[in-house]
């Protein structure tokens, strides 16, 4: 009896903003982020940010899957992007091929090292998956400063002719964005996804009530390699260059890091929050070169001591709602 | 035999990149991933004394080793205490904050240029029966190995050692026996960042740093760790050694890759180490 009061009482307190009304204002804001760079209202470099911060959304909720519901925290995902750079040079400048052969082929590379690799990682848990995870990309790192195909720390350039404008880019990013946002809402709220909070919280318990644990952390993590190689081969198109010390640099885990920690770790909303953040925080700090990373590196710190649950999340436990949440509330 | 000795010095500053990462695994269950930055902050510290007074870099250490013990005392009880109560990951995130602060605080203080601690005997070696021996990596094989055994000898015969020790295998018991769990952690981040201290002499006396060298570093004292087994000194020796010899044996271009795959098979295979407890 009392527990069920209080489960009663829990329901009435946490608005939800999903369903009907959820749906429509996504799908005014999407029409709007298609029609408005087409009427020219947008300028190229509005655009610019606006293509940084989907590409940066789709990074961190990736991130946010691994590390938020799974429970798998990598600082490894430039193993990915720079794979993803490296197919799409590859592709392009070698063979001549088109960006999108390039995308594909950095997609699938993508998948395929979660999927190798998981072999490797899923035998660790906690710290030493993190680890292990930046071990592979500075492994990957140097491989790629010696390795003569893809002319060794020199770098490459990619080859497009005509080279795609911003706006093409940033229909691609957007696209890539909202695919990508759908698919972990949708993966979320599956049978597989509450298994995987589940598992996230106690992996021994939810192991002991059927979740197969294996499945679904390799699951995520494929789909994470796949749409963040993705991601990583758009930001190198819009680039257009790759040098092995950036494509596999551990400044997208921090900037990727960052993004979740500040927007709110474990909420759909918080990487979309925090990769607004993040954009506009680089382009100031743009003018301070050198500052960016101490004062990013600041707020991130002054965010965990203070606010653990990120802004959204705070904003979320505070005013108790919560945005494109995963939970599936019965209508009572 | 060239290949084993140079094998054997290298692998001796590997284990003492390793041992402080080591100190802070075993004692006080955090992954430190400044501890790369620590390390070149160490470097630094000694390259600038060195060259404003003239003296030899060594005696740098006098300097450096007590300022960077109490940084890592204040860090701990100041900042790293507070979030480690919130959990192994938000601890973990926080050092990979404090790690991104550092490398942009020393590249704006000292450029992206290259440094490297002069010494004397900086190209001097010795010929003993065909094999040549560099005399710098000699002496920094020394500092190396007697870091490392004096740390052995402190957590071993003081009562400090055996607080750390106490709290190391059991906290709530060391703490119900009196021993303050926060200073000794506050000691123990001391220990590590003045190990630090003294890896970053080392490590600038043989080979060029940046301000961006700390991931580097990192990796290899983490790797030192995890073949060693956590908190287990002789482990650490034995793991700094087959790292330096995978190196050296993989050669010039391909000898820290070679390195890291060692590692991800040791981690996979055996996380808890060759010496763990």
């Amino acid at each position: 009896m009392k527990t069920k009061t209080l489960e009663a009482s829990a329901h009435k307190q946490v608005r939800v903003f999903g369903g009907l009304p959820m749906l429509i204002t996504a799908v005014v804001i999407v029409a709007l982020l298609v029609i408005l760079p087409l009427t020219g209202v947008l300028s190229s470099n509005t655009q610019r940010y606006l293509l940084k911060i989907f590409l940066y959304c789709c990074l961190g909720s990736m991130w946010n899957l691994m590390s938020g519901y799974t429970g798998m925290t990598s600082l490894g995902q430039q193993s990915f992007i720079g794979i993803a750079g490296y197919s799409l040079a590859v592709m392009t400048f070698t063979y001549g091929a088109s960006y999108w052969a390039g995308f594909a082929v950095g997609g699938v590379l993508g998948a395929a090292l979660a999927l190798g690799l998981s072999v490797l990682l899923f035998r660790m848990r906690g710290m030493y998956f993190a680890i292990a995870t930046w071990v592979v990309a500075e492994a990957l790192k140097t491989f790629f400063t010696s390795w003569t195909f893809v002319k060794q720390g020199a770098g490459m350039t990619i080859k497009a002719k005509p080279y795609p404008s911003t706006t093409e880019i940033y229909m691609i990013a957007l696209v890539l964005c909202v695919v990508s946002l759908v698919v972990i809402y949708l993966l979320l709220r599956s049978k597989i996804g509450l298994g995987l909070t589940a598992m996230r919280d106690d992996a021994d318990a939810a192991s002991s009530v059927g979740v197969n644990i294996f499945q679904s952390k390799l699951l995520c993590f494929v789909i994470c390699g796949f749409f963040t190689a993705l991601a990583g081969g758009v930001f190198y198109l819009n680039k257009g260059s790759i040098y092995p010390s950036g494509g596999f640099g551990i400044n997208w885990t921090v900037s990727i890091v960052f993004i979740v920690i500040i927007g709110g770790i474990g909420t759909m909303g918080g990487p979309i929050l925090g990769a607004i953040i993040y954009t506009v925080l680089e382009e100031m700090l743009a003018s301070y070169p050198g500052y960016s990373n101490i004062i990013l590196g600041l707020i991130a710190i002054l965010v965990i001591l203070f606010l653990p649950d990120g802004i959204l999340g705070t904003l979320q436990k505070k005013f108790h709602f919560e945005i494109l949440s995963q939970k599936r509330f019965s209508k009572e | 035999m060239q290949i084993l000795i140079n094998g054997i010095l290298l692998g001796a500053i590997y284990a003492l990149l390793g041992v402080g990462m080591s100190m802070m695994f075993g004692i006080v269950k955090l992954t430190n991933l400044a501890h790369g930055e620590f390390i070149i902050m160490g470097a630094f510290g000694s390259t600038i004394l060195s060259s404003a007074l003239g003296i030899n870099p060594i005696l740098t250490l006098v300097v450096t080793v007590p300022v960077m013990f109490l940084l890592g005392m204040v860090l701990q009880s100041v900042l790293i205490n507070r979030v480690m109560l919130r959990g192994a990951e938000p601890a973990l995130l926080v050092t990979f904050g404090l790690s991104i602060i550092l490398k942009d605080a020393m590249l704006l203080l000292f450029t992206a240029d290259a440094q490297k601690i002069g010494v004397s005997y900086a190209t001097a070696s010795l010929n003993l029966g065909g094999i040549s021996i560099s005399v710098l990596n000699l002496v920094v094989f020394a500092i190396s190995l007697i870091t490392i055994l004096v740390l052995t000898l402190f957590l071993r015969k003081t009562y400090m050692g055996r607080a750390i020790r106490a709290t190391s295998d059991d906290t709530v018991a060391a703490s119900l026996m009196g021993v303050s769990v926060k200073k000794t952690y506050g000691v123990a981040m001391g220990i590590a960042m003045a190990t630090a201290a003294i890896a970053g002499l080392c490590v600038g006396m043989r080979w060029t740093f940046y301000p961006s060298s700390g991931g580097e570093y990192l990796l290899i004292a983490f790797g030192v760790v995890v073949i060693g087994g956590m908190g287990s000194i002789p482990g650490t020796l034995v793991a700094g050694l087959v790292f330096g010899l995978a190196q050296v044996i993989g050669g010039a271009n391909y000898g820290m890759f070679i390195s890291y795959i060692v590692l991800l098979v040791m981690l996979a295979v055996r996380p808890q180490g060759l010496f763990s407890k």
